[in-house]
């Protein structure tokens, strides 16, 4: 049985180790998502999070541009109805970028961990645009699969967009390496997608799974 | 004399399960194969057939068992039935044998991997190190020592050169081994790594990257047994200036233990070996074919240049085909390689020595008409070689017939022997019509290619292995 960590403790375990994440909040009822609405800042995502929902989406379980209180309270009274007190909620700053990014790490069975950087969000799998490096790494690797990947361009200045911050993507692989090598009971990490707000990359949603015990 | 020593340069050999004779078929016995190419390849210690049926083959004595022969026996060759090997790996450690070669098949390979430790087991207490099982064998050709049963002992002679030849699979490492030679590679080794069960591959790239034989590694491989001394092996190579050239087969498989993440579907092992190939500087190749032309190419430039300080991210273009130069152009640009415009005063120079209507800028279309100059081909490809905004230098002839291959044939072998940065031909005309030309070429160790696409591949291997080697330099400042 393959065991996760929450949304929200997988993205502090990488803040930990030097990731961007998104601003976000835990919240227990309505007025608690209320509250972490205001301090974050609108818009915001609301989710419902449990370890029974693996698939939020699919499940209808992700409200996203939610612009004022009336709706996060709306949204927040739908997500625990829905989930009848298996879950809790997270409020999320809504962060929107044309460009998705990912950078994962798995372990090849023969040569050990493994980080991915490549193209990100819904599609990835489909257009399988990655370039791998095994650990240890340094930051020469981390800035060269930015450039091994076919989309590339999108990392420049491209449609009026300012250039990613390819260095701050550096770290983030450089981070999710070190993760792998200091804890080798996790077993696999996907940040997908990481945005590029402005220049900037943030983790706004992340997977760490766990080694079987 | 190391274990490894006894393996490559052995002084006296048994060759156990010798013996002289023809299959139903009408091809030698596999101890006859052993046997023969021993002989016929000139080498130079002893040889002692064992054959206890047998009291003489080819003219030497045979003798029952490994301790009945009279003096020492540094390597034993095993062609036995995989059963026997037991009884014969004991004897060997009896008579104190310092390295075997299994030969015989049988083992892992079919599933019988518990016979396989036990010979291991019994090698290992004795101290005798093991090449095999399941292998054709070994040569070393500048020392003349043919320790093989694959037919392409049959080719006579070898041609010795630069390229360490490891091989995982041995019917089809030792056709490329031939085809190789018949292309004009030369070999310093051929080694069929068999099972790898106690030997692999990554301790023949270790033992053989201080011979100075050894130019260039080409690599044949089907798994990695042993990653993490596999890459310190190839970072060795890289240390010691020799570039490894790979071929790995097998197709991506996904990791089963990380195939819940899409990071984990989106590496699969084949992926996971090229990035370990690119980290490390290894030159991954994913045309079998493209193996050993590129290990020759980095033999060949390296018996005149310094291969670590090579590069050609900027390619000058000659030819007299306006065609053929914008094929090079394209391919260049695929390769990531690039084709700059020349200076305004190179341009000017390079106006003196070809026709009016000759394109300058780079590629340098020298025309057809360059035919009526005597020197101005080689006047240009020499200022393009001099140019300080140029690396390396791609050669590309067309419709040509003799007398003018032999001028080009000639001519472009001096250009590379002079040259200090790297020479590589395309030679696309009919060879039919330049069989004095084109050999000339190969004769000269030039690298020429049937394609643009190929001699731009091998460009782009150049840059990859200068680039590594920069960093390795950067490393060792730091």
């Amino acid at each position: 049985m393959t065991r996760a960590l929450g949304e929200f403790e997988a993205k502090q375990l990488l803040a930990a180790y030097g990731v961007p994440v998104v601003s976000e909040a835990r919240a227990r009822d309505e007025s608690e998502a209320f509250a972490a609405a205001e301090r974050i800042g609108y818009p915001v995502v609301l989710k419902g999070c449990g370890p029974e929902f693996k698939h939020k989406t699919e499940l209808g379980l992700v409200h996203l541009n939610l612009r004022d209180a009336v709706s996060v309270r709306g949204a927040a009274r739908a997500l625990l109805d829905a989930m009848q007190g298996a879950g809790t909620l997270l409020v999320q700053r809504m962060v929107v970028g044309p460009r998705e990014f990912l950078v994962g790490m798995s372990r090849d069975p023969q040569f050990g961990p493994v980080v991915t950087f490549g193209l990100g969000g819904i599609f990835a799998e489909a257009l399988a645009d990655v370039a791998l490096r095994v650990c240890p790494i340094g930051l020469d690797d981390a800035l060269e699969m930015q450039e091994e990947i076919r989309a590339r361009a999108l990392l420049g200045a491209v449609r009026g967009l300012p250039t990613v911050n390819t260095q701050a993507i550096a770290r983030v692989i450089l981070g999710v390496a070190r993760l792998a090598m200091d804890r080798p009971d996790i077993d696999a990490i996907d940040i997908n997608p990481l945005v590029v707000a402005g220049s900037e990359p943030v983790a706004v949603d992340a997977l760490v799974l766990l080694a079987p015990t | 004399m190391t274990h490894l020593d006894a393996l490559f340069k052995p002084k006296s050999v048994a060759v156990i399960g010798a013996s002289q004779g023809t299959t139903a078929t009408g091809s030698p016995k596999l101890g006859t194969a052993a046997m023969k190419n021993l002989i016929d390849h000139g080498f130079v210690g002893a040889i002692h057939p064992v054959n206890p049926r047998e009291s003489e083959l080819f003219g030497r004595r045979a003798w029952p068992s490994v301790t009945a022969i009279e003096g020492p026996v540094d390597l034993a060759i095993l062609l036995l039935p995989a059963a026997g090997c037991i009884d014969a790996m004991h004897e060997c450690a009896a008579k104190g044998v310092k390295a075997a070669i299994v030969m015989s098949s049988g083992f892992a390979e079919v599933g019988a991997s518990a016979l396989e430790r036990e010979l291991v087991a019994i090698a290992r207490a004795a101290g005798i190190r093991v090449a095999g099982p399941n292998t054709a064998g070994f040569i070393d050709f500048h020392h003349r020592f043919a320790a093989t049963i694959s037919m392409v002992g049959e080719m006579q002679p070898f041609r010795s050169g630069g390229v360490a030849f490891i091989t995982q699979s041995g019917a089809l490492g030792g056709s490329m081994l031939g085809r190789g030679m018949e292309q004009g590679v030369g070999f310093s080794h051929w080694i069929s790594t068999g099972n790898q069960a106690d030997l692999s591959a990554a301790d023949f790239l270790e033992y053989l990257v201080d011979d100075v034989h050894v130019r260039v590694f080409a690599l044949f491989l089907e798994s990695v047994s042993d990653p993490t001394r596999f890459i310190a092996a190839c970072e060795g190579a890289a240390r010691a200036g020799k570039p490894v050239i790979v071929y790995k087969s097998g197709a991506s498989k996904v990791g089963a233990a990380a195939s819940a993440s899409h990071t984990g579907a989106l590496a699969g092992s084949h992926a996971v070996f090229g990035a370990l190939c690119r980290q490390h500087g290894l030159i991954q190749v994913d045309d079998v074919a493209e193996l050993l032309p590129l290990a020759k190419t980095f033999a060949w430039l390296g018996e005149r240049l310094d291969l670590r300080a090579q590069r050609a991210a900027r390619v000058g273009i000659v030819s007299a085909s306006g065609g053929i130069c914008g094929v090079a152009a394209d391919e260049c640009e695929r390769a990531g390689l690039e084709v700059p415009e020349l200076s305004a005063e190179r341009q000017a120079q390079i106006r003196g020595y070809v026709p009016e209507f000759a394109s300058v800028r780079n590629p340098i279309d020298v025309t057809g008409q360059i035919r009526s100059s005597e020197t101005g081909y080689q006047d240009t490809v020499r200022a393009v070689l001099d140019d300080a905004a140029i690396d390396a230098v791609l050669l590309l002839v067309t419709m040509v017939a003799e007398p003018r291959a032999t001028f080009y044939g000639c001519e472009i072998g001096k250009l590379a022997a002079a040259a200090r940065k790297s020479l590589v031909v395309t030679w696309a005309g009919p060879l039919s019509l330049a069989s004095q030309g084109y050999p000339m070429l190969t004769n000269a160790h030039v690298p020429v290619f049937d394609s643009a696409r190929a001699a731009v591949q091998a460009l782009g291997a150049i840059e990859r292995f200068g680039t590594y080697q920069r960093r390795l330099r950067l490393r060792k400042a730091l």
